[in-house]
């Protein structure tokens, strides 16, 4: 008889190691770890969609929404996985790996732009005045920024928002989303 | 009288009908009421307790619109200040906000408030009544991204109730009143209840008010009645004494003057008769008016009633004629009675007459004797004694008499007969006799009916010397010289008339003014046979007492008194004691010679007796 609970006490201790380690992992994962912040980045790609009002003829409901990336970087290589099979307020989401080129008729609703300096300028220009969320990532120059600029602050990815920006490209930015922004530009 | 004491008490009391009833529904009342305010505490305790529900349930489902954004990008500092924005509500003691995971991303602890439990796993239900855990999922279109977790503190049981002050106040007031309405209730009937019996006892007391008036006015009238008959008797009885001596000192000297000097076929001589006719008619009418006022000397003898009334058949149809026929009605067995022979019949005679008065067209008189009891109830209503008596009825099928003659029948000189054909005097004698024999007498009377007169005798219980008192004498006996007799006499007239009807008979007669001189006479003449004594007589001994000192010293002397009426020094209650003589003026000639006669003759024929 006094067996029994001691052999049932003994698994749920086995469960709480396993469970404190998983936890401990996650929260390794969590941490903004230079591995790490990339791929947070790249979820965050999508999860912007709640926060973000597209015309409605650019973003019929339920149509796939299309997440273009131009460029290569850290971030860019972690966006397929990122997305893989999420749907965000309806719409299944795509991932268009493309050049700044073939912007015009990729009918991108977000736009990573993985790129530096004068490339970025580029392509953000490109697809000025579309209905387009235009994301980069630590623009150094304002001319290089999108709509979102990613940012890292204390080891935390965060972003900046540029109202100016949404506005030529029609979209509307929920102010829940403003409200988490370390800078906002605003509107002219 | 009736109507009044009806309506009294029928009289509505209000309320009567609910004595039982008021007390239970108020207390049912009471009881409802006392449940409804529970109910309605209930009620409203649940729907507070909702409407905090649904506000907190608001509150933290606006925190989880707000914190959407800050849990997709994982942006803690923002969680905190929107959790941190519940801290204006200061009944939210605790908040917090995890992730999708269901780790703890933000959290808020109000002053007091308890720590937030570290997952969303560890989240337990409220676990005092004062407190409400909410959660909320966060959600990002159909996927959840959190949680949000709100504790309150609900307003303390004291406040709450605070609410229910003026309700409870309400409630406890009305049971109040209900209670004072129950109570005031009982108390109402109870006081009508005591109303209704007093009411009861009043009407049952003035009942017995009104029972004892009557029979009080009832007794007044008798004793009226009574006083009035004695207030006429002793009136009638006076004039009728002082009469009766007038009446002897004119009739005897008429005597003397006829028996002396006239010669019969002399026109005086039919003078003198017919002034002595005149005289004994008045004499017998002042007879009549003693009778009445009971002061007749009467000589009870036991009697039998049923004899006494066969022996008058005879008298009665030769009274009455042959257009009335006689029954009578003869009970066996009849109880005796002590009554004076010749004054009964008197008495059956006139009321005989009276009857044949009533019935001129003829008719039928029935005489009927029985045995009667009288009780308590109607001899106390009628002043008469209750007990046994004979009853001796005598009817007639006449004209009958209505009640306020009934009434006044009894009383002298109240006649319906024409003036000059009676005198008024037949009942109130009969009245007097029977009351005087201590019976009792009652009309009947129907109009056109007849008229039923009856006369109840108290039955002899004791049995009396009984004497045969046939007092006629056929011829005046003649006074002997050896017998002398000493006539003791106040009044003048009625001592020399009496005188001189003694020695007329024959007798030696000495006389005396008074008992004083009567015993010095009696002293001096040892011959003296007889005392002829008035019954009052002025100073100091009356005749019953001079007759008794008399007697001590000469056992053997012969005693005769005469009275106008009997005082009770010679009659005890209105008798004749057993053995006194007793002549009553006015006396005749005749009369006086056969009762002296009488006198010596039974007692030598028996042998003197001592009284």
């Amino acid at each position: 008889m006094r067996q029994k609970p001691r052999s049932a006490g003994g698994v749920l201790r086995w469960l709480l190691v396993v469970a404190a380690w998983s936890a401990l992992a996650a929260a390794l994962a969590r941490a903004q770890a230079p591995a790490v912040e990339y791929a947070v980045k790249a979820t965050d790609l999508y999860k912007f969609v709640p926060f973000v009002e597209w015309p409605p003829e650019a973003l019929p409901p339920s149509d796939p929404l299309v997440i273009c990336v131009v460029g290569r970087d850290r971030v860019s290589d972690l966006v397929d996985e990122a997305v893989n099979g999420q749907t965000s307020a309806g719409h299944p989401i795509r991932v268009v790996h493309g050049q700044s080129g073939s912007l015009r008729d990729a009918h991108c609703n977000i736009l990573y732009v993985a790129l530096r300096g004068a490339a970025a300028v580029d392509a953000l220009d490109r697809v000025r005045g579309q209905p387009v969320l235009t994301v980069t990532d630590a623009a150094q120059e304002p001319r290089a920024a999108g709509v979102v600029n990613f940012v890292v602050i204390d080891n935390r990815v965060r972003f900046e928002i540029d109202q100016h920006a949404a506005a030529e490209n029609h979209l509307v930015i929920s102010s829940k989303l403003l409200s988490l922004a370390i800078r906002v530009t605003p509107r002219p | 009288m009736d109507a009044e004491r009806r309506s009294f008490t029928t009289l509505p009391i209000l309320g009567m009908d609910r004595t039982n009833f008021m007390p239970g529904v108020a207390a049912a009342g009471v009881l409802l009421l006392v449940l409804v305010g529970v109910v309605i505490v209930l009620y409203n305790e649940q729907a507070y307790r909702d409407a905090k529900t649904q506000q907190v349930e608001a509150q933290s489902r606006i925190l989880a619109s707000t914190v959407t954004a800050a849990l997709a990008f994982d942006d803690r500092k923002a969680a905190q200040e929107a959790v941190n924005a519940l801290a204006v509500d200061p009944q939210i003691r605790a908040a917090a906000v995890y992730d999708a995971h269901g780790d703890l991303f933000a959290s808020y602890t109000g002053t007091g408030g308890p720590a937030v439990p570290k997952a969303v796993n560890d989240i337990s239900p409220a676990a005092e009544r004062e407190q409400l855990v909410v959660t909320t999922p966060v959600r990002q279109g159909s996927v959840a991204v959190g949680t949000i977790y709100v504790q309150t503190a609900i307003d303390p049981i004291s406040r709450r109730f605070q609410r229910y002050v003026a309700l409870t106040l309400l409630v406890t007031m009305a049971a109040l009143i209900f209670v004072l309405l129950g109570f005031a209730q009982r108390r109402l009937t109870e006081v009508n209840e005591r109303l209704r019996r007093q009411g009861e006892e009043l009407s049952d007391v003035n009942e017995n008010l009104r029972a004892q008036i009557e029979q009080r006015e009832n007794v007044e009238a008798t004793l009226r009645q009574v006083q009035k008959m004695e207030a006429m008797g002793q009136l009638t009885g006076g004039i009728a004494h002082d009469f009766n001596n007038l009446l002897q000192v004119i009739i005897g000297n008429l005597e003397v003057l006829r028996r002396r000097n006239l010669a019969p076929g002399d026109d005086a001589k039919r003078m003198v008769d017919a002034a002595i006719r005149g005289g004994q008619r008045a004499a017998t009418l002042t007879q009549r008016l003693l009778a009445f006022a009971r002061r007749q000397p009467l000589d009870p003898k036991p009697i039998d009633v049923n004899k006494l009334v066969a022996g008058m058949s005879e008298l009665l149809h030769r009274t009455l004629g042959e257009s009335i026929t006689i029954e009578t009605v003869l009970a066996g067995g009849i109880w005796r009675v002590a009554a004076d022979a010749n004054q009964l019949e008197n008495a059956l005679l006139n009321l005989a007459v009276n009857a044949r008065d009533a019935m001129p067209d003829g008719g039928r008189l029935t005489i009927e004797t029985a045995n009667a009891h009288l009780d308590e109830a109607y001899a106390d209503a009628n002043e008469v004694k209750a007990g046994q008596y004979a009853l001796i009825a005598v009817s007639d099928t006449g004209s009958g008499m209505p009640p306020d003659v009934v009434a006044k029948a009894f009383e002298p000189f109240f006649t319906t007969k024409d003036v000059g054909k009676g005198s008024g005097l037949g009942l109130s004698q009969v009245y007097g006799f029977i009351k005087q024999s201590g019976g009792h007498a009652k009309i009947y009377s129907e109009l056109s009916q007849g008229t039923t007169i009856k006369l109840y005798l108290p039955r002899l219980t004791v049995a009396a010397d009984a004497h045969d008192g046939t007092l006629d004498a056929a011829a005046l006996p003649a006074g002997d010289r050896d017998r002398l007799v000493l006539v003791v006499e106040d009044d003048e007239d009625v001592r020399a008339h009496a005188v001189s009807i003694l020695t007329e008979l024959g007798y030696p007669v000495l006389e005396a003014v008074d008992g004083a001189s009567a015993l010095q006479l009696l002293e001096a003449h040892a011959e003296i046979r007889m005392l002829f004594t008035d019954v009052g007589l002025p100073g100091g001994l009356n005749g019953r007492q001079l007759a008794d000192e008399a007697r001590k010293r000469r056992p053997e002397l012969f005693v005769l008194y005469t009275t106008g009426y009997a005082r009770n020094a010679i009659v005890h209650q209105g008798r004749l004691d057993p053995g006194v003589e007793l002549i009553t003026k006015p006396f005749t000639f005749s009369s006086l010679a056969t009762k002296v006669n009488a006198v010596f003759e039974r007692r030598d024929g028996r042998g003197a007796q001592a009284h």
